[in-house]
């Protein structure tokens, strides 16, 4: 009995332990939003500071490109207020997740409702340009109008918190302007820098138009994937035809074959990050775009004329 | 005497059947696709609006976001100094704060070297820039006030952004009469199609 008593004790103090931090937070209010990709992280963790959680939906270290739902990220979906989605292609997996969670309801945050899509460039340009390019993330001005949406849905989601949250967007939005405008910056006297550019993976030509660049040809067989020596001799083919004079690759791409691209081409060969790896943090945005636009002008500068 | 016909051995009868069936469900199936064709194609443009995403320049399309943030910028700052119709920002103070399109850095002389001015007219206020390289860019405006009548299908947030490739002047009147009558299109941005949907 004393022992039965005891550990009915026990057990209401660990509960008690464990609930109250859950239920004071619950007290205070601040909502849980949830993310797909890493950038959205960024731009929610930077609007909301510490008036909301920004709850990433799939672990770190997925390839967010062949992602396929888990039994226990579905189950997270139900704990949330809320979700900001890309909503252009890719995470698309997301709408298949919430309507088999508990929360099939769940408030939904189109980022992109603002950004005026480019056309898919790549494997999955079908179609005479009406497949949307999902990548208006890895871009300075996409990101800022992306932003500005996220605050507004999410301040008409959480009234009290929505003078905060556009404080914060405008915030975060000049510094990303900045990290643009000190680029561009570099760039200064440099003449005329518009190169012929090719890229392994069709998602960076909303960055590229912000530094007055044209994609002319995207050689990718399909993302992430070995090509077939045939398609190899193809993509090399191609980038003699179009007298490219830059190519870049992305960050954790198979290096064997960027590296027979460059040596048969004997082009300039540059590397972007995605920002689809590492784990999820409010500076990682910021962080990585630097080094994207930081080697875009080295390219620029090394290659131009 | 009892006669019975006995079938030569083979599988004629049963051919027949599973090629008949075969048929029926060709033909079923060339009914159905027949009958419920994909939907048409999204309702052509209205002739005074052009699409972002097929039919402008790459160099076009940079400007053309840009100017969509810079509206958002632009609101922010007469918010901030307390004014709803009174005076905006000149081009020359945008350019200070670094605001794309209107900073005269490397992207701008790549994407077209457009010369930005502030227009007035009928209480709209609009930032008009006329291209120096047309080939690259055409001239554009920015109507801060602008909204939408839902006639040509999407863009319904924020503002107007006009496009004219052989534009010599900024626009007179700033009405949507007025610039679709002057050769001015209005730039459209429709969602079609997703990677898988």
């Amino acid at each position: 009995m004393t022992i039965s008593l005891n550990r009915r004790r026990f057990l209401a103090a660990t509960l008690a332990a464990g609930v109250l931090p859950a239920g004071t937070a619950a007290a205070a209010g601040r909502k849980r939003f949830g993310i797909t990709l890493h950038p959205y992280y960024s731009y929610v963790a930077n609007i909301v500071g510490d008036r909301a959680e920004v709850v990433p939906i799939i672990p770190a270290g997925f390839n967010p490109h062949a992602y396929e739902p888990r039994p226990e990220d579905i189950q997270r979906i139900g704990s949330l207020d809320a979700i900001v989605l890309n909503g252009i292609g890719h995470d698309d997996f997301a709408g298949r997740m919430i309507a088999a969670s508990s929360k099939p309801k769940l408030p939904v945050v189109e980022a992109n409702a603002d950004v005026p899509p480019l056309p898919a460039a790549g494997s999955a340009a079908r179609a005479s340009g009406k497949v949307v390019n999902p990548h208006s993330f890895l871009s300075i001005t996409g990101s800022v109008l992306q932003v500005a949406t996220i605050a507004r849905e999410l301040g008409r989601l959480d009234p009290a918190n929505a003078e905060a949250y556009t404080a914060n967007a405008r915030t975060y939005s000049r510094r990303l302007r900045q990290l643009r405008a000190d680029a561009l910056g570099k760039l200064a006297g440099a003449g005329d820098t518009r190169l012929r550019v090719a890229t392994i993976h069709g998602a960076y030509d909303y960055l590229l138009r912000e530094f007055g660049l044209e994609v002319s040809a995207v050689v990718e067989p399909a993302h992430g994937i070995e090509p077939s020596p045939a398609q190899l001799a193809e993509t090399i083919a191609t980038m003699r035809r179009l007298d490219v004079q830059v190519i870049f690759s992305e960050l954790n791409f198979p290096s064997a074959y960027v590296e027979t691209i460059r040596r048969e081409t004997g082009i300039r060969l540059y590397s972007f990050s995605h920002i689809s790896h590492g784990d999820y943090a409010a500076a990682q945005f910021e962080r990585e775009m630097t080094r994207n636009m930081d080697t875009l002008v080295q390219a620029m500068l090394e290659t131009a004329p | 005497m009892h006669h019975q016909i006995v079938r030569r051995a083979g599988a004629e009868r049963e051919t027949l059947w599973v090629l008949l069936a075969a048929g029926l469900i060709l033909a079923t199936a060339t009914a159905a696709v027949g009958l419920r064709p994909a939907p048409d194609a999204e309702a052509a443009l209205a002739p005074h609006r052009i699409d972002s995403r097929t039919a402008l320049t790459a160099a076009e399309q940079g400007l053309h976001a840009d100017l969509k943030m810079a509206a958002a910028e632009i609101a922010a700052l007469r918010k901030a100094a307390g004014i709803s119709n009174g005076r905006s920002p000149s081009p020359a103070e945008l350019a200070a704060q670094a605001l794309p399109p209107f900073a005269a850095d490397a992207s701008a002389a790549a994407r077209g070297g457009h010369a930005w001015t502030l227009v007035e007219s009928g209480g709209t206020v609009a930032y008009a820039g006329l291209s120096a390289d047309p080939g690259t860019a055409g001239s554009l405006v920015l109507l801060l006030d602008g909204d939408d009548h839902g006639d040509g299908g999407g863009d319904y947030h924020g503002p107007a952004i006009w496009l004219k490739r052989a534009a010599e002047a900024p626009p007179a009147r700033l009405d949507e009469a007025s610039l679709a009558a002057a050769g001015w299109k209005r730039i459209t941005s429709t969602f079609t199609a997703g990677v898988t949907r």
